[in-house]
Order: C-alpha cells, then structure tokens, then sequence
C-alpha cells in the first residue's frame, strides 16, 4: 500500500537524538537529517543555525576513533557513511555549509578517511571533499609541496571515480597561478588528466575539461608544452568532445578551448574552429537546464574585445538568437544576466552589431530588464545599454534620449547595490552625449539631481563616475543647462571633490570644471564663485597631481579659464606662480618635461591663451614667464615628438616674438 | 514508365544477408545490455549463467536502481528518496528539477489518499520554498495544488497529475538520473539500431525495391512490390 506520510520529528528533537547513547537511534536520525536536507536549502540553513554541523562531524570524529579501536565494523562504517554524506550535503552548494563544516574541523578527518579500506566510506568521504573544493572557502592546496604532490597524484590514479574526481576538483579550485601550473605539469599531472580525457568515464571527461583549462590558463608556456610534439593530437580529443552527446561536455570542451585560444596566440586560431566553437555555444542556449544558463558567459569569453569573432558571431545570427531567448520570457537571472552581457560584448565595439541590435528592437526588452528583481540582471541590462549607445550616429539622432529608458535608469541611480549603481552610471555617460537639444529630458526626470546626490557617495566608484556622468551631460550643453548643475552642486562641493582622496574622483572633477567653463565667458566665473574656491582648488590640486590625467584635465580648466578677460588670465598666472614648501620650480616646467605628451600639450595650450597678443597684459605675463624659465623650456620642445605640441609651441614662439623676443 | 528503381528480388537479396556476418557475442551484448538498462536483474543474472556474456555494470548497482524505481513506481516516495539518498547523495543535491518532481509525486500521493491537511502543510513547508526560487516550480505547484479544489478529479483539468502515468514518469527520470549518475548509458542501444534499420530502409526505398522489413516485431521480410 502506497504510503506517503510526512510525520516527522521537530528539528530539535532530531538534534538531541544525533547525541544518543543509543546507536540505534543515533544513527536513524542521523539518517533522518542527511534525507532532510538533501535537495533542500531552507532545511540546511534552519540545522544549520541549530547547530547540526558540529553535531555531525563529531559523530563522524568518534567512528574514526571506532575504527581504530576496531569496535564493530558495521555499525561504524554506517556511522561513517551517513555523517560523511550528511557533512557533503550542508557543503553543496551552499558556502554558509562549507564554512560550517570547516569551523567544525571535520576538513582533515576527511582527508584521513580516504584511506579507509570501506569503498562506501571511500565514496562518501570522497564525495563530501569534492562538495567542499567546489567552493570558494576550501582551504588553499599547496601544490609546490613534494608530499601533497604525491597525494593528489594517488588521488587521480585511484580506480574509483569518486576520488580522481576529487582530485580533479582539487586542482580547478586551488591552481592560481603560473608557477603551480608548471608545477602540476611537470609532475605529470596533465598527461594523467588527458588519459582520463580519452578513456575515462563522462563525470571524469567532464572533470579533466575543467581542470584542464584551470592549468591552462593564461599559461602560453605549459599549453605549448601540453601540445607539444604530438601537435594537435591531445588538442584534438578536447575539440572532438566539442561535439560530444552530452550538452555538459561540449560547454565545458569550448570553455577549454577559449582558455587556450585566449592565452596563445599560436593555437586555434584559424577561421574554421573559430566557427565552429560560436556554433556550439550558439546551440547551447537551447539547452533548458544549467548548460544553457553557462554558456553566454562562455560565449563573452570567446568574443570580449575581439572584433573578428564578433564580426564572424554576427554573421551566424547571434544577436537574432539572443533576442529570440529574451523574447521567451521567465528565464533563469543567470541565463538572463548571461544573455544581456553576451549582447553587450557583441554591441561593445561594432556598430553594425549595434545596428542589428537596434534593427531588432532589442532595445525595448533590454529596458524591461532595468527593473528586474535580480541585482546582476539589472547590472548587466545597464552594461548592455553602455554598449549600444557607443553608437554615435544613433545617440546624434537622440534615440536614447526618451522616457523608456531615461526613467527606469535614474531610478536605478537610487539602487541597493553599488554595482548596479555604477554600471547605471556607465549607460548614463554615453546617453547624456545627446547632441540634441532633448537633454533637458534628463533633468526634468531629476536625473541631474541624482546625480549630484551621487557625487556625495561614500563609496569612490559611484562619485567618480556620477562625475563623469555629469562631465558627459554638460558637453557642449548650453548655458542654462550648465548653470542648473553649478548651482545644484555648489561651489564648495566641487571643490572638495577635486581635493578628493580618490585619484579617479579629482580627474573626473576637473574635466568636469573643463567641460563647465568651456565656451561661454560668463560660465568662467563659476570658478572665482565664493572666493574662488574651485580655482584654488585647481591650483593646489595640479601642484600634487599623482597621475598625468589629473594634470592634463587641470590644465585644460586653466585654458579654457584663459581664453576669457584679463581678470581671468591674471588669475590662472597667478595660481602656476604660488609655490608651496621649499619647492623652487613651478609645476608648469614639470607637465611640460612630462612623458605625457596630451599634459605637454594642455600646458602648452594654456601658455598660448596666457600669450595671445590681443591681450594687453601678455607682454607682462610672457615676462614672468621668461623669468621663469618656462619660455626657454618651451623653445627646446620645437621637435617635440608629437604634432599637437608642435604646432601649439610654435604658436607660443611666435607670439612671444611678437613682443619682441630677444 | 520505366521505374528508375533498381529491383531486388527476394533470392538475390537472402543471399546479399547471408554473406554479412554477425557476431553472436555482439549480439549477446546487445540483448544483455537492454536487460541491464531496463533493470531486469534475475533475466540478466541468468542470461549471464547461460550464455557466458559479462555485463557492462555490476548487477549489484542494478538490484539498488530496481530497488528505487519500484518504490517510485509504487508511490512510496520517501521510501524512493531516502534510497536514492543511500546509492548516492549528489542526485538530488544537484537536480533541483527532479528533486521538485519527487516532492510534487508526494503531494500527489497525499492528495489522492485524501490527506487534504497534511498535504497543504506538505506543500507549505517543502515544495513552496523551492518554488520561490523558481517560476516553473511555481506553476508546477500550483497545478498540484488545484487538485484539492476538485471534488471530481476524473473530469478536473490536472486530473492527468493522478494518473499511474505520472508516477511512471517520475520513476522513469528516476532511473535515467541514477544510471547518469553511475555514467551509464540511460538508453539501451536495441531501439537505436531499431531507428537505424528504419532510417536506412527509408533511405533506400527511394533507390530501389527490396524484400523490407515492415513488422519490427517479427522481423519478417516482405517481398518488394512496385
């Protein structure tokens, strides 16, 4: 008769039952929580914070002590089985299990229990390892030891699946770097793997792919020498399981191959298997279960900043089947976040990518994303947006300038999460180079607003790029647009965002002051507004630059601060002259000897303003910088490498001539 | 007309088989390997005694997916699950889509017993947690649940979900999920070569006339006609 019955202890009651004098009882309820959580996430978390996990693993510690004391052998192993399997199941999948069972110091009972004659306790213990290894908390496997060495070559060597899979799994977690992949192969590790590719069984095919491409990643050396002599033997029966039956299998060959197309310039690099891999992992996506959700991300991989595949991507109607898959509706997040950075990848560098895109209204469903529940979803519909408003001749026409899209963006300015925030951010950049006159959209939805908030973030990454966001919006923006942001950022916040202690920040700060005051003369004064803050601000700023962008942004505010009055040239003369400390020489001879030649030729643009000759006050300033040595200095960059400083120092000689230069 | 097809007659075509030569050991392996997979294991045990052919997996492996599928296709799902927790922990640790198959068989098990109660607490406590992290779940569950709402399940529209075929699919994925697990195949290759027979005969019934079999069951040929 069919029963079904659910009737089952509390928890609690299951916890006090594990410390039983009684094995009977101990061991049926250890059975009883591992059938519990098994499969069951919210059951893990709720034993887990009853404290299951020492529990177990000091049942586990006890049975090893049984077994050296050899006290009954059944009844142990069981203990054993049941305590090591309910221990890999708090571990799989879920990293708040992991730690637990490592706070609970059942890690190296585990490791001994290997050894264990009892091929169910091999299986179990081993299994348990493997769920541990698959996360990020496993404790780090020194590999450059002789004896661990050792020990994970009789690892892979056992006949059993469980533990070469453990083995395996080893090396995908731990391997980082390219002294530990040289040293995994030249204990022959990698031959042992590629027999295991050959003759080995699916979930060992599938675990030496894995293990595989951690070796060799980003290792030119160790991958030539893999493919060595034989050449493209041992290649080839990875690029034959591309083709293989199982869906896990090819994902996991193609991800293979990209790490070797990716680190050596010398192998699979011809048009064919270039092909080939965009096709299996275009085939891939219709796979319902966790294949499909991986392989986008796979397929970023193979394409991110290479334009040819892109182009050989497009022609295969990648786009077309991504938006076919989005158009589908309820997709997993990850395969949904996976999609929108594969599109992103595709749009990042390609305009008839981004045509495409376009073309097939893309672009509304991408939208939609913006509001999704999911954090990386959101993210990512941010970062795909980045992507196509690259497009110029579309952002020139103020396609992205409308509701759909200006709305649900500046809402996500507001975000929980910073990456959100900031990838939120990186769109609004590019749509704010409207070149239209629709940009007051953007302010009437508060965005500009919202960004100033932002520019007061604690975390740097958002301040810096609202900035830049804003330094974006006001380009070329007319004069009341750029007067709404001064006095909605104040003065004295943009003065202490040029002062502050982020790098990235005082860059994007100064371009915008550069962007702001460029064009119109009235804007100049926002410069000298309370007391010329800002102006100081620059100043002090240039005289510690650490970095040339910040100088070349600084510089080029000070030149378009000169190409206003006299009252304003006087001011910018004034601020290269304050000396600070015991320093004797101004920062201007430091940009203008700088390796940078874009700092070379915003000083120099700055000293053609200072000198124009329509200006009563040049011949003046054009002394006190002879004075200063600034003009001789100029003079010996008459060859200077670059054209832009070229021409501009010859402007600079010429005008001085004009007043008469000795 | 003249027929383009080339005609072969029954004698020519006999004799064309009888120059192919099959293995009989190949043949045994195919027989034994369909037993394996189906889970016959006292036919394969004996089919090992009297022909001598060694099956690919233990037979012991088979006796604890038979043990399995049987519970499944009873309806003793705990039962089902806490063996499939014994042969091997990872299967439903790592398949969410059949564990929530198996817990969705319960609820169906319980309904039909008429356990109303407990079958609602069973589905707030198990199966709303899964569905939360999961739109396909939640539909799924939701089905499920409707079936409470009918008082004439013959005529509801889930009623299908009370059906001995649901059970038999659930048993079935179980067995494909537990033979994956031992990186077995979860197909036998008898109905392969069957499809092959087929495909090759369509393919070269446009070329020519030929004694074909049309009866996979008893394999006879049939004369060629025009």
């Amino acid at each position: 008769m069919p029963s079904a019955t659910v009737n089952k202890p509390r928890p609690s009651e299951l916890l006090s039952r594990l410390t039983s004098a009684e094995p009977e009882v101990k061991v049926r309820a250890l059975r009883e929580v591992k059938n519990q959580i098994i499969g069951n996430r919210t059951k893990k978390l709720s034993f887990l914070k009853l404290g299951a996990v020492p529990a177990v693993a000091g049942i586990l510690a006890d049975s090893i002590d049984d077994v050296t004391e050899n006290n009954n052998c059944n009844n142990t192993n069981n203990f054993l089985v049941q305590s090591a399997a309910a221990l890999g199941s708090f571990a799989c999948g879920f990293d708040a299990g992991v730690q637990a069972v490592l706070d609970a110091g059942a890690f190296p009972n585990l490791l001994r229990l290997l050894a264990n004659p009892n091929e169910k306790v091999v299986d179990a213990v081993a299994r348990a390892l493997r769920m541990i290894y698959q996360s990020k908390l496993a404790p780090k496997y020194d590999f450059l030891q002789q004896k661990n060495m050792e020990f994970l070559i009789s690892l892979l060597n056992s006949e059993k699946e469980t533990v070469s899979g453990l083995g395996a799994s080893i090396i995908t977690r731990s391997c980082e770097t390219n002294l530990e992949q040289k040293a995994l192969f030249d204990a022959g590790i990698l031959r042992k793997l590629n027999s295991l590719l050959e003759g080995g069984s699916l979930s060992q095919r599938d675990a030496s792919l894995e293990s595989l491409a951690t070796v060799f990643r980003n290792n030119p050396e160790v991958i030539s020498k893999f493919a060595g002599p034989e050449i493209g033997r041992p290649l080839s029966s990875i690029i034959d399981l591309a083709k293989d039956r199982y869906p896990r299998t090819r994902l996991l060959a193609c991800m293979c191959l990209i790490v070797i197309r990716n680190a050596s310039p010398h192998f699979l690099q011809d048009i064919g298997i270039k092909t080939k891999l965009i096709h299996i992992l275009l085939e891939l996506l219709d796979d319902p279960g966790q294949v499909g959700d991986e392989a986008p991300f796979a397929f970023s991989s193979l394409i991110a900043q290479k334009e040819d595949l892109q182009k050989l991507a497009l022609e295969a109607n990648a786009i077309d089947k991504f938006h076919h898959h989005i158009k589908k509706g309820s997709l997993h997040p990850r395969r949904y976040e996976g999609i929108l950075l594969a599109l992103a990848d595709m749009c990042s560098k390609l305009e008839s990518c981004r045509s495409k895109f376009l073309s097939l209204q893309v672009l509304n469903l991408v939208a939609d994303a913006l509001t999704d529940y999911n954090a990386g979803v959101r993210a990512a519909a941010c970062i795909c947006l980045k992507s196509v408003t690259r497009s110029i001749k579309n952002l020139s026409a103020g396609y992205f300038m409308n509701e759909t899209i200006v709305i649900p963006l500046v809402q996500l300015f507001l975000d929980p999460s910073t990456s959100v925030q900031v990838a939120a951010l990186g769109a609004t950049s590019n749509i704010v180079v409207d070149f239209t006159t629709r940009k007051s959209i953007f302010v009437q939805c508060g965005g500009m607003k919202q960004l100033v908030q932002l520019a007061k973030s604690m975390e740097s990454s958002v301040r810096s790029n609202a900035l830049w966001a804003l330094k974006n919006f006001v380009f070329q923006a007319d004069n009341r647009l750029k007067e709404g942001v001064f006095s909605e950022l104040t003065a004295s916040l943009l003065s202490s965002l040029i002062r502050d202690p982020e790098p990235s920040v005082q860059e994007q700060a100064l371009a915008l002051v550069r962007n702001l005051v460029d064009g119109c003369i009235n804007l100049i004064e926002f410069v000298f507004a309370e007391d010329g803050l800002i102006l100081g601000a620059i100043g002090r700023q240039l005289q510690c630059a650490s970095k040339a962008e910040i100088g070349i942004q600084g510089m080029y505010a000070l030149c378009n601060v000169a190409s206003g009055n006299e009252f304003h040239r006087e001011a910018v003369m004034q601020l290269l002259f304050t000396q600070m400390g015991d320093k004797n020489q101004s920062f201007v001879v430091k940009f203008l000897q700088s390796n940078d030649s874009q700092l070379r030729t915003a000083t120099v643009w700055t000293i053609v303003n200072l000198t124009c000759p329509s200006s009563p006050g040049a011949p003046c300033r054009l002394e006190k910088l002879r004075n200063a040595g600034i003009v001789s200095q100029i003079k010996n960059m008459v060859n200077d490498p670059c054209v832009d400083v070229k021409l501009r120092v010859r402007t600079v000689l010429g005008q001085s001539m004009a007043f008469g230069d000795n | 007309m003249a027929s383009s097809k080339k005609l072969i007659s029954r004698e020519e075509w006999e004799k064309r088989l009888n120059n192919v030569k099959i293995r009989k050991e190949d043949m045994n392996k195919l027989v034994m390997n369909f037993l394996v997979t189906e889970g016959n294991v006292e036919a394969a045990k004996k089919f090992r005694m009297e022909s001598g052919t060694h099956p690919d997996i233990d037979l012991a492996t088979i006796t604890d997916r038979m043990a399995v599928k049987k519970a499944a296709q009873c309806g003793n799902v705990k039962d089902a699950i806490e063996k499939i927790n014994d042969l091997n922990p990872e299967i439903l640790d790592t398949n969410p889509q059949l564990f929530f198959q198996l817990q969705q068989q319960r609820l169906i098990e319980l309904i039909r017993n008429g356990k109303v109660e407990e079958a609602l607490e069973f589905a707030q406590e198990e199966l709303a947690p899964r569905a939360e992290e999961n739109q396909s779940f939640l539909e799924e569950l939701e089905r499920t649940i409707s079936l409470v709402a009918f008082e004439d399940t013959s005529n509801c529209p889930v009623g299908e979900l009370l059906d001995i075929s649901q059970r038999l699919k659930t048993a079935s994925e179980v067995n494909a999920a537990v033979l994956t697990s031992q990186s077995n195949e979860k197909d036998p290759k008898l109905p392969s070569l069957l499809k092959m027979l087929i495909w090759a005969q369509n393919k070269l019934d446009k070329k020519a006339a030929y004694p074909c079999i049309n009866d996979l069951s008893n394999a006879r040929l049939e004369d060629p006609t025009f």
